[in-house]
């Protein structure tokens, strides 16, 4: 690939959202750039902060430079790719009824990794100028799915039970159920016939010769976002935020990311104080027992700061870079582009 | 105080990731066992949560009890389909021969609703036959699912498997889990949200979501984190302004950083309150921001806290 692949990963509520967001800006100030931000969480406050209303298909960012913006809505991506993968209107109508079909893009949320993954190389194929592409990924441990459910579903795929099913959906139960029944496939289809019945079964076998096109594509290209994972050009950021357990997320991600082969590049310290809080900690604890109102704010600032000494500590030997981003709630709290734009920045710099 | 009246068995405990989904579902958890139930938290998520935070090993799908009475479990679909045809059917050639078959694994893998399917049934199973044929008893069952992203698509997976027209054994087993569901003294959800811009957002959207899903309304929502106890809604607080002369200008921009976020907290717990006015049966709860209440902020002291807060003496069998 010759554009640069930057992958956010984290728990949910650290910030990632943000950060991906703010990012891409930095990036997009420069010249020559021409930056791609995905996103798998839809967020309105992101949309409000773009200035622009999100959609699974890539759009620019008003004043943002060369930057677009897409949030991954697996409905419209899936009938994209049915659309790409079958011409013929007819049988695009009886997939878009296949209950099957209709449970995957609308509803099953176990299914999204694998539209990202697909998603990604799709917009380099249609984007060839891109420079570089930053990727929201789901939160947690799922993200990691992103990067090791391929195979599985490849080497399902390529089975014989979808080979079975499809000849099944082609030459249909009627007459032939007896003779489908013999052999070999006797276990199969009894043991799936005794599990969800017949009809259930040919929706099935329906669904896996109706996609079979649409799923080859979609391999192919989940396939070509993992190869692009490995180069030693992409960015894995673990990114993680001053809480209790911030520091046990991250080496949680940092230990699946390197049982799938990969390295991540830094690890992001998302929301932190500034230093010098804790270092005036015995003049903070006068003004504190000496004012009821101020107790309470500065104590928790106290617990923060000592916490955020903690999870620094704990998440330095993880990766060979640590960032460190100050927290911008209080003070843009409404997230403008121009904030984005500076917390971006700032992680640009420290990555450097 | 938190008056949880009149729950339901199964509560399904509901929100984004990082608003504290699995530290309520381990206090409330901890607050009915407290009141004498048996309580079982049962997570889907890769790697369980709750059990590292009382000092053990994550739980499997075997539930382990983390303190009394109270039991934590995590979903694995290769175990619910054992615990399924052999445990419950008492199909265990066909489990050995047909089930645990290469091809029908990675079907099973693959085929888009089947842990879905496996998950709910488990939890219908956990709550009727249970007892009788694994010797589980449980009085209350908490179902935290990480995996599911917010949670909301799992109750609308009885409709979504409606449309797939099974019969055969899931047909049967999913009749049984759509019974649960209608049944609002079988299965109830609770709403967690956070005060924070897009931990608000979402809740806006999700109530409503779990309402039509559900065919009645989330039994509360709860806002974790509330600052309410610790700001007022003052800009700059006089001893802001005396510190300013005295420390350093990080450590002032640091302060006020915390100053505004906290105050921020405030107005979106208002935001809450006022959107979801009517939206739930029991109404919007806040649980204190424990960070500078806690004397000690391990997670086992802050759940303990919180549970305190959620007044186990009405929290008891419905």
């Amino acid at each position: 690939m010759t554009a640069r692949l930057h992958v956010m990963l984290g728990a949910g509520g650290v910030g990632k959202t943000t950060l991906a967001a703010g990012y891409a800006l930095a990036l997009a100030q420069a010249p020559d750039r021409r930056v791609g931000l995905l996103g798998i969480d839809p967020s309105r406050r992101l949309k409000d902060a773009l200035g622009v209303a999100l959609t699974d298909a890539d759009t620019p960012v008003p004043s943002a430079g060369a930057l677009r913006a897409a949030v991954l809505q697996p409905t419209e991506s899936l009938r994209r790719w049915a659309v790409e993968a079958c011409p013929d209107p007819r049988t695009r109508e009886r997939l878009f009824a296949n209950p099957f079909f209709s449970a995957l893009a609308d509803r099953l949320a176990t299914a999204t990794d694998i539209f990202a993954a697909a998603r990604v190389s799709e917009w380099v194929e249609h984007d060839p100028g891109l420079t570089d592409l930053v990727v929201d990924t789901a939160p947690g441990l799922n993200a990691i799915e992103f990067l090791t459910r391929p195979e599985r579903v490849a080497a399902f795929l390529g089975g014989r039970l979808v080979g079975w099913l499809r000849w099944l959906a082609r030459s249909g139960p009627a007459g032939s159920t007896e003779e489908l029944l013999r052999g070999r496939a006797l276990r199969f289809a009894g043991g799936l016939v005794r599990i969800g019945g017949w009809r259930m079964l040919l929706d099935l076998a329906d669904f896996f010769s109706l996609v079979e096109g649409m799923f080859a594509t979609l391999l192919t290209r989940v396939q070509r976002t993992q190869r692009w994972l490995h180069e030693g050009a992409t960015q894995i950021l673990v990114v993680t935020s001053v809480r209790h357990d911030g520091a046990a997320i991250a080496s949680a991600l940092v230990d699946a990311l390197s049982e799938a082969g990969l390295v991540p590049r830094a690890v992001i310290l998302n929301r932190a104080l500034p230093d010098a809080l804790a270092e005036h900690v015995a003049l903070l604890e006068t003004t504190a027992a000496g004012d009821p109102t101020a107790a309470p704010v500065i104590r928790y600032a106290l617990c923060y700061a000592a916490m955020q000494q903690r999870t620094l500590e704990d998440v330095r030997g993880l990766a060979a870079r640590t960032a460190v981003v100050p927290d911008a709630r209080g003070l843009d709290g409404d997230a403008r582009l121009e904030s984005l734009a500076r917390i971006g920045e700032t992680l640009r710099l420290g990555l450097e | 105080m938190i008056p949880l009246r009149g729950l339901p068995r199964v509560v399904f405990v509901l929100g984004k990731g990082g608003v504290g989904r699995s530290t309520i579902a381990a206090a409330l958890g901890t607050a009915l066992a407290r009141s004498g139930e048996r309580v079982l938290v049962f997570e889907w998520a890769l790697s369980e949560a709750i059990a590292p935070w009382f000092g053990l090993r994550p739980a499997e799908m075997d539930p382990c009890e983390v303190a009394p009475r109270l039991s934590v479990a995590n979903f694995r679909l290769d175990d619910a389909l054992e615990a399924y045809f052999v445990g419950h059917l008492r199909m265990g050639l066909f489990y050995r021969h047909v089930i645990r078959g290469r091809a029908i694994r990675r079907l099973v893998q693959a085929a888009p609703g089947i842990a879905e399917m496996m998950f709910l049934g488990h939890v219908c199973w956990l709550t009727t036959l249970a007892e009788k044929e694994a010797g589980l008893r449980f009085d209350r069952v908490l179902v935290d699912s990480p995996a599911m992203g917010h949670g909301a698509s799992m109750l609308d997976f009885p409709a979504t498997f409606a449309s797939m027209h099974a019969s055969g054994l899931l047909g049967a087993e999913m009749a049984r889990v759509d019974r649960m569901m209608r049944d609002p003294a079988w299965v109830g959800a609770l709403v967690v949200s956070l005060p924070e811009e897009l931990a608000v957002e979402e809740t806006l959207e999700l109530v409503p979501r779990t309402t039509r899903s559900l065919g009645r309304e989330p039994l509360a929502v709860i806002v974790n984190r509330s600052a309410a106890r610790l700001v007022t809604d003052e800009a700059e607080p006089g001893w802001l302004k005396v510190l300013h002369d005295r420390l350093p200008p990080d450590a002032v921009i640091g302060l006020e950083a915390v100053q505004a976020e906290l105050r921020g907290r405030l107005r979106l717990e208002r935001l809450l309150r006022d959107q979801l006015e009517g939206a739930t049966e029991l109404g919007v709860f806040a649980l204190d921001e424990q960070l500078a209440l806690a004397v000690e902020g391990s997670p086992r002291t802050v759940i303990g806290a919180l549970a305190s807060a959620l007044r186990p003496e009405v929290a008891g069998p419905a």
